[in-house]
């Protein structure tokens, strides 16, 4: 079903957005000003919104006995410690030591844990693509194995000759592909853009 | 013998924690070292801040991840103490909730270690990301409650107060967005960069291009701006002991040593495989 209104305020948004950009005018500047405030307003609300509809959710998942109990008490009482280290009368907010405890103590470090992680598990998920038999899992885990062994951090004339081919590596043939992604991507959402600009959907909405 | 392997892999994480954790108290070696000994991240970020202006007033978005980063970690508070030696003034400002926070816990450190507090100044959460960067090159706002020297002139003049920009940045906002957003809506305010390497695909095209004035993205960059650094009485910001390189060989060569073994059973098999075609 096609949603005019939604399309109209996006062409005027985004037209006043580009017009604000090529032409220096003052009162295009402030009706800019007002949609990109706007935007910042609506950003705030759905992250706000986003963290309650999380704590509602695992509320009633505890109500209800269902799901991951230790998990959904875990995010209770963590956004309860924060929320009640931060809000509570007399705290300076994110300044507070209570706030500043919780983020240098558990959250960052927490988060940084977890990333680490990733090193157990990449490898588990190799050996799985390798497993499978796919020329692209082999073809992955090569490049991870020949980039790995040029970021051995060796000292002298070795370690020079394995930096400078792990940075010619990552500027030209890793950069490359990437970069190639991330312009394949950025002319998709382009593409999209233009398409809802234009009011043009495909015959399946 | 399939039993046995099991239990290897079973044993295998915490084995793998045995092992960092006697590389990480083994004694430094000198055959290893992280930096290189000609870089060119870290001469051109070292040319760019000698370039600035006396006192310079540096705008740092700071929106790291937690995830990535213990990697710029070291690289980041050498620079915020680099920056104070050269009388700058920083005014840090986040676009994403990690970014805040990570900024809110170096502001704090930067607390402790007794740096000069009339030269920070947080200008906090902006919500929004990419609106609020457009917001953020039209009008600056500051905490009503500060009314030191510092916040008065960044109020009053907006973005126009910035000498220069310094992005660290993470998975969710990096320096594209401050390219996109802020470059083309200020003029003359070099851009500066402190990423995780995972970045360096977006940001190498910048940097070669010019709308990135210098970057510290990978480790060694890191590491080579860090060993050229002469702080004074101001090293006490930075981070005590350099990252070992002893347990990071141990976890690349126990990567490189599972790659390689089930690269070389895939080859092996397919090799196996092929000879029994053709002999059939």
């Amino acid at each position: 079903m096609r949603r005019p209104t939604i399309t109209a305020l996006v062409v005027i948004i985004g037209l006043l957005l580009l017009a604000d950009m090529l032409v220096v005018n003052a009162a295009l500047g402030q009706v800019a000003a007002v949609g990109v405030d706007a935007a910042i307003l609506v950003a705030a609300g759905a992250a706000l919104a986003g963290v309650g509809a999380l704590g509602a959710r695992r509320l009633n998942d505890l109500w209800r006995r269902r799901g991951d109990p230790v998990g959904a008490v875990m995010v209770v009482v963590g956004m309860a410690a924060m929320v009640i280290a931060g809000l509570r009368p007399g705290s300076t907010g994110t300044t507070d030591p209570a706030v500043q405890w919780l983020l240098a103590a558990l959250l960052i470090p927490i988060g940084a844990t977890l990333f680490g992680l990733l090193f157990v598990t990449t490898l588990g998920a190799a050996r799985r693509s390798l497993a499978t038999g796919s020329r692209e899992g082999t073809v992955l885990v090569a490049g991870a194995l020949v980039t790995s062994v040029l970021l051995v951090p060796l000292a002298g004339p070795v370690g020079d000759w394995l930096a400078d081919a792990a940075t010619w590596s990552l500027a030209f043939p890793i950069g490359s592909v990437l970069r190639g992604l991330l312009i394949g991507i950025a002319l998709l959402t382009a593409v999209y853009a233009a398409r809802v600009v234009l009011g043009i959907r495909g015959a399946d909405d | 013998m399939i039993e046995r392997v099991r239990g290897l892999s079973r044993a295998a994480p915490i084995l793998l924690i045995v092992a960092l954790a006697i590389a990480w108290q083994a004694p430094d070696v000198g055959w290893l070292r992280a930096a290189t000994t000609d870089s060119d991240g870290a001469e051109r970020m070292t040319s760019v801040l000698d370039a600035l202006v006396d006192e310079p007033l540096v705008l740092i978005g700071f929106d790291a991840d937690v995830g990535t980063y213990a990697e710029i970690r070291p690289t980041v508070r050498a620079l915020l103490a680099d920056l104070l030696a050269r009388d700058g003034r920083l005014a840090f400002v986040s676009l994403t909730a990690e970014g805040r926070a990570l900024a809110s816990a170096e502001i704090a450190r930067l607390g402790r270690g007794e740096a000069n507090p009339t030269r920070l100044l947080d200008l906090g959460f902006i919500p929004g990301a990419e609106a609020g960067l457009v917001d953020l090159t039209g009008d600056i706002r500051v905490d009503e409650g500060d009314d030191g020297v510092l916040a008065r002139e960044v109020e009053d003049a907006g973005i126009a107060a910035i000498d220069a920009i310094l992005v660290i940045g993470g998975n969710d906002l990096g320096p594209r967005s401050w390219v996109e957003q802020v470059i083309p809506r200020i003029t003359d305010v070099p851009l500066l960069t402190v990423t995780p390497t995972v970045l360096l695909p977006e940001v190498q095209p910048y940097l070669v291009g010019g709308q990135l004035a210098a970057g510290l993205i990978t480790p060694r960059d890191g590491a080579a701006y860090r060993q050229g650094l002469e702080l004074g009485n101001l090293e006490r910001l930075v981070e005590p002991m350099e990252p070992r390189q002893l347990p990071i060989l141990v976890g690349m060569l126990i990567a490189v040593a599972v790659l390689g073994q089930a690269l070389a059973s895939r080859t092996l098999a397919r090799v196996r495989s092929a000879g029994s075609r053709s002999v059939g």
